[in-house]
């Protein structure tokens, strides 16, 4: 027997259903669409993909990407340690000493900082690096991608430690060991796995950053270059403008890009389910 | 509160480090708000109330942006609500074991990508689907109401933009919800199916309870997409229109930023003027993420376990 509430129970999950498949095909449609258009360009390209210049509009020889693949290597080579060590200290300090308003007030800002629009730290470190070091570079990108990817890993950091049982630091305390101590050495391999998880998450988050990079990097893809006070290219950037340009051979090398970095964060995700499930047994 | 030396000495220590990102954004407050005083000693009012880009003769107005900016935000958490919740909702309530997982990895997955891959997908695959079977249909149909009354011509405009935005902040939605969600405590369940509820009654119910949790979230949605660039520049049609339609190709403020920022240079003021711009869409999203955070403390703390 079918009462109307039973009747609204069935009809209530259809839609349900309906609206999270409509939600989820985008994004499988995505992936797919990336992987199909830009795989069989990377094949196109062959090795010359990770060691030759982007090709110009005119150009027959479908080229690389090596300098904006070097360029977010030294990006996220320079910023990734940085940004975790900072990360690491505020966390510690908030959760070591969380009633003091200085510990509230970097944990509010931090928080707030996460939705910071990307492109404004890009206005700001173009005036407080680039142009006091009169060129754009490396180092003013390293500097801004800190700066973007800070909040996040702060925030992953200080749950990671917050979620540390107080049992914890009571029996480190209970033998007489100082704060500093206990932190060094009972807090922080505890929460060693956790931290894995959190330096791949913010990796994940330098190496797919665009906005922040526009204005202080150079964009210099000509050819390649390892210094970090000269410019260099970025990949997220490399595709950003040779999407919107009309030529199909800047098109490709753009979807073949995109694959490419892609197929990173497979990996990088794949890591983290990796560690997550060490860390269950 | 810090009672030993040592305690002290390691707070003193720590600081500087921890402190970085108060120094930055009290620089990024200086440093913006310095350089657009400039333009608007010159302009004044005129920047937020006239629409006009014309570095050649000196004259700004940057209301088609900033009307841009918000209406694409809106229509950003609209899509990403309506696709959100019945995700979160299902994924809480109706999945188990391996699914669960398969089906949350997922989510997490389209998180972390960046938003340049959804930038690249939308203006190839997505705009045209919306210009064919959604903006054409709305305005063969609808065409009296003033926001589908013109034809959409490429399909790159607000409404392509705000849908955009919408789906790449999904995930970031369902995070939200379902960490909302799922930190009612589990008494309310059993409570609901111990009278005898249908699990639409009882997600009802919970729903109910996350309400102020679930706003939170759209609003920590608007402020993201508000600062959204890359989709944006590549979707919203970039061009200083100004007007009630939203399949018109328009302009946000951070597309506006992307595209001019490297010409600036040469004006006298293009520069300051689009540090005006930046500040404003970095005060409204500085000030809705702190009211979001705020809501979701308050409804913590007022869960009743």
């Amino acid at each position: 027997m079918y009462s109307w509430r039973k009747v609204k129970d069935r009809m209530f999950f259809v839609l349900i259903l309906t609206i999270s498949i409509l939600a989820i095909t985008p994004i499988i449609h995505m992936m797919v669409a990336v992987l199909a258009n830009g795989f069989p360009m990377i094949l196109k390209a062959g090795w010359g993909f990770f060691v030759k210049t982007p090709p110009t509009p005119l150009s027959q020889d479908i080229g690389g990407i090596a300098p904006s693949l070097i360029g977010t290597a030294i990006l996220t080579l320079v910023s990734l340690p940085i940004t975790i060590v900072l990360a690491l200290f505020s966390a510690i300090l908030v959760n070591e000493f969380p009633r003091n308003p200085l510990s509230i007030a970097i944990d509010v800002v931090a928080k707030s900082l996460a939705s910071i629009p990307t492109i404004a730290v890009s206005m700001v470190i173009y005036i407080l690096v680039v142009v006091p070091m009169g060129r754009f570079s490396a180092l003013a990108g390293a500097i801004a991608l800190t700066i973007v990817a800070l909040p996040y890993a702060y925030t992953y950091i200080s749950t990671v430690l917050g979620s540390i049982p107080l049992t914890y630091r009571e029996a480190a305390y209970s033998i007489a060991m100082s704060r500093w101590k206990t932190i060094v050495k009972v807090l922080l391999p505890i929460a060693k796995r956790g931290f894995a998880i959190g330096i791949l998450m913010t990796m994940a988050r330098i190496l797919g950053e665009t906005a922040a990079l526009l204005f202080v990097v150079g964009r210099y893809r000509t050819a390649t270059s390892i210094s970090i006070i000269e410019p260099v290219d970025a990949i997220p950037l490399l595709i950003f403008d040779y999407i919107l340009t009309p030529y199909p051979i800047m098109q490709q090398i753009a979807w073949a890009s995109a694959a490419f970095l892609l197929l990173i964060y497979i990996t990088i995700f794949i890591a983290i389910k990796i560690i997550v499930k060490e860390v269950r047994l | 509160m810090l009672i030993s030396k040592r305690d002290k000495i390691l707070f003193y220590l720590l600081l500087p480090p921890a402190t970085t990102l108060l120094c930055f954004l009290v620089l990024t407050i200086l440093v913006i708000s310095s350089i657009s005083l400039d333009s608007i000693q010159i302009f004044g009012i005129k920047l937020f109330i006239s629409n006009i880009w014309n570095p050649e003769h000196e004259e700004y107005g940057l209301i088609a942006p900033i009307i841009g900016s918000i209406s694409t935000s809106i229509i950003a958490i609209l899509t990403a609500f309506s696709l959100a919740m019945p995700l979160s909702i299902f994924i809480a309530e109706y999945l188990y074991g391996f699914t669960k997982k398969v089906f949350s990895s997922i989510i997490e997955v389209m998180g972390g990508l960046p938003t340049i891959l959804y930038a690249m997908w939308a203006s190839t695959y997505l705009v045209p689907v919306l210009k064919n079977y959604v903006m054409e249909i709305l305005y063969s149909q609808f065409s009296f109401i003033p926001l589908f009354s013109c034809k959409p011509i490429t399909g790159f405009s607000v409404f392509a933009a705000g849908v955009s935005i919408g789906i790449s902040i999904v995930p970031y939605v369902v995070a939200m919800i379902s960490e909302a969600y799922q930190s009612i405590p589990f008494a309310y369940k059993e409570a609901c199916y111990g009278i005898g509820a249908t699990r639409y009654e009882t997600i009802k119910m919970l729903v109910s309870i996350a309400k102020p949790a679930i706003l939170a979230s759209l609003i920590l949605g608007f402020a993201r997409s508000l600062g959204e660039t890359t989709i944006a520049v590549a979707t919203v049609g970039n061009s200083m229109y100004l007007s009630s339609c939203i399949f018109a190709p328009s302009y946000t403020v951070s597309a506006l930023i992307a595209s001019q920022f490297a010409n600036a240079y040469l004006y006298r003021y293009a520069g300051s003027v689009l540090y005006v711009g930046a500040l404003v869409i970095l005060a409204i999203s500085i000030l809705l993420s702190f009211l979001g955070l705020t809501i979701i403390i308050k409804w913590r703390t007022r869960l009743v376990v």
